[in-house]
């Protein structure tokens, strides 16, 4: 049996999704937590269908999570009928029908260090054609400005300002809702949230250099945490240990409307070309094992920010295009957002995966790079 | 049914129908090191009167010998046959489902969960020796691990590193048919006295974020070990009694299993928690400590 949360049930208390997996769990106990904000509405659920299938060793794109077409802070969920994603043929027919194009970066743009063939040229293409490019990653590991840093040293000619990582998203979501200057936030990750919630003006507590503290569990040990912390941001993080656990923890249980909150919850990620490595879903998943709280995600598929950049730059949702590589973010954050979306293959999704039965998430395009942008238009001349 | 306070009345009938008393651990026997007021008197009352007294913690840091042994450190005389921990929990499931001998498993976990493993006669590695271990996460590296592991185990752990969260993932995502077992999902424990800490359920819960799959649970309220218990004693459920301080694993495993349940509030659970609207599992009796069965029943 699957147990739901909505948004308003967030509001009002903490509650505990379970799965019954043969002799599953039950409802944790947990204290109520009163929320000064509108939450988002951001914890997609698995339908039973999906989950058994999950559990039966097959691939992990069978996440059948409904797409949320209505405000920030709404709980209703509406279903998409899955077309099936149609092989990319006549490119120009798509660059001319928006006018922003929104890329993700590992597997689209670059894998690991390396530059994927024909990026360059096809950024600088459909810029010439008069196009705004974002670039839209859950990886929170830097900030935009150590982003912007790669970009230039892999060649490629993009702005601060057209980055948005999830760091980036974490503090503009915690400017969005007001958090108050003289409340701390605890970070479970990286540099780059803590550099982007210093850009932003907030006081933060952790990262990195809670990685070399131990624990102890000697008789009579008891670890104090900073009763002023309002917020703890969770993302990727190389150096998780038990010490962060239980800070986290602590703060998000004891400290009254503590935020919980998650850049991403990728559950793997290429962080080296070579392999695919535990991603910030680890981390999260840790959290929410310890809390019984579910997290508010600002990453993808969440449409923070989509919402946040239509905003900023004054688009409407119609006139876009996500392209990404992973069906359960890139593709579902489109769908959600109400955009159009282009699946490429030059990442972790392959074309089996994207055509297995097991598979719901239908972008409305697939191709293999992004640079077919520029073949296909040679061919269709 | 709404549950009644144990009262001088109800503790006589309760003491007369059980013959077998089921106790958690953590919360109901000790807290960290400190026996809890009373204990051993209660134990020594209940086989005075020739109650069976077993012990079921989720706890899986120790084996059960480590925990006859922590027992007779607290001056409590304890046979680790009377100790059903997590730990021998894991290495009974892969044993009663003929895992292959040449299979191995990774652990991520304490001490405890190797010992019983080593002792079924399991091939196992990880656990506090990978405590230290780091990743290089520059151009073209990778982790390697064995191919042959056939099954990942997870309990808490203090020790919990990135390196331990990507060797579980890369065995379960990769190693064709390889199991994720899990020992229990408590979400925190009371570690040390003073304080609870981040349980099983935290590492648990890291893995089914990577992986994307949920594990089976061998620890309470999975029945697992109640059929265990069962076949070992030769007791039917109706006489028996679970005694537990946690309602989502200890009362909610008694409720499962059919037999009666006991809430003591001595653990992580006050009265204020049993008693509020959003919760919904029942036990049949709730009382402050167990040795109110002592005192209440006026021996």
């Amino acid at each position: 049996m699957l147990t739901t949360t909505s948004s308003s049930t967030l509001a009002q208390s903490v509650t505990v999704t379970c799965i019954r997996h043969g002799d599953g769990h039950g409802h944790g106990h947990g204290h109520g937590h009163r929320q000064w904000f509108q939450p988002l509405p951001v914890n997609y659920r698995f339908s039973d269908a999906a989950r058994n299938s999950l559990l039966s060793n097959s691939s992990i794109f069978n996440l059948n999570r409904t797409p949320n077409r209505n405000r920030i802070g709404m709980g209703t969920f509406t279903t998409r009928a899955a077309a099936a994603a149609q092989p990319l043929k006549n490119a120009d027919e798509l660059i001319d029908s928006v006018e922003t194009f929104i890329f993700d970066c590992d597997g689209v743009i670059w894998k690991g260090d390396k530059l994927i063939e024909g990026v360059p040229e096809t950024l600088d293409m459909l810029r010439s054609k008069g196009k705004r490019l974002v670039f839209v990653t859950n990886n929170s590991t830097k900030s935009r400005k150590q982003y912007g840093k790669k970009f230039e040293t892999l060649g490629l000619n993009v702005s601060e300002e057209e980055i948005f990582a999830s760091s980036f998203a974490a503090a503009a979501y915690l400017k969005s809702i007001d958090f108050p200057k003289d409340k701390k936030v605890y970070v479970i990750g990286e540099d780059g949230i803590l550099k982007e919630l210093e850009l932003a003006g907030f006081q933060y507590l952790g990262g990195p250099e809670d990685g070399g503290k131990k624990i102890e569990l000697k008789p009579g040990f008891f670890m104090e945490h900073d009763e002023n912390v309002g917020a703890v941001v969770v993302g990727f993080d190389r150096y998780f240990n038990y010490y962060k656990i239980q800070y986290g923890t602590l703060c998000i249980r004891e400290n009254p409307g503590c935020l919980f909150i998650a850049t991403n919850r990728d559950a793997v990620t290429h962080l080296t070309d070579a392999q695919e490595w535990a991603g910030g879903g680890s981390m999260v998943g840790a959290i929410s094992g310890s809390t019984q709280r579910e997290p508010l995600v600002v990453g993808k598929p969440s449409t923070f920010m989509m919402d946040y950049l239509a905003n900023k730059f004054g688009i409407s949702k119609s006139q876009i295009c996500m392209v990404g590589d992973r069906l359960d973010t890139d593709i579902l954050f489109g769908q959600n957002g109400g955009c159009k979306t282009l699946l490429v293959l030059s990442g972790v999704t392959t074309l089996t995966m994207l055509q297995s039965p097991n598979n719901s998430t239908q972008p409305d395009f697939y191709t293999n790079k992004i640079s077919d942008f520029l073949s296909l238009k040679a061919a269709a001349v | 049914m709404s549950p009644q306070p144990l009262s001088p009345n109800n503790v006589r009938d309760l003491l007369d129908s059980v013959e077998a008393f089921l106790f958690d651990c953590d919360g109901v026997i000790w807290k960290g090191n400190e026996l809890i007021d009373g204990v051993s008197q209660t134990l020594d009352m209940l086989r005075w009167k020739g109650k069976k007294v077993v012990f079921v913690t989720n706890n899986s840091l120790k084996s059960r010998a480590q925990y006859a042994q922590k027992f007779r450190s607290l001056g409590i005389s304890v046979s680790p046959d009377e100790i059903f921990s997590s730990s021998f929990a894991a290495a009974m499931y892969l044993k009663v489902n003929h895992f292959p001998s040449q299979s191995k498993v990774y652990v991520i976990g304490g001490e405890g969960i190797l010992e019983e493993l080593q002792l079924a006669g399991f091939t196992a590695f990880g656990g506090p020796g990978d405590a230290n271990k780091t990743v290089d996460l520059k151009q073209n590296c990778f982790v390697e691990h064995d191919k042959s592991v056939g099954a990942v185990v997870v309990g808490i752990d203090p020790n919990i590193n990135y390196y331990k969260l990507q060797y579980g993932t890369l065995c379960i995502r990769e190693n064709p048919g390889c199991l994720f077992i899990a020992t229990n999902r408590d979400a925190v424990g009371h570690m040390t006295a003073s304080q609870e800490w981040p349980g099983a359920g935290c590492m648990v819960a890291a893995i089914c974020g990577s992986t994307q799959k949920e594990p089976i649970v061998v620890g309470k309220p999975s029945t697992f070990m109640m059929e265990f218990l069962l076949k070992k004693f030769n007791l039917s459920c109706s006489k028996m009694c679970m005694v537990g301080d946690r309602l989502d694993t200890d009362i909610l495993f008694g409720q499962n299993a059919g037999c009666k349940t006991l809430l003591v509030f001595s653990g992580c659970t006050p009265q204020s928690v049993l008693q509020d609207p959003s919760n919904n599992i029942q036990p049949d009796y709730y009382t402050s400590k167990i040795s109110d069965m002592l005192d209440l029943s006026g021996k």
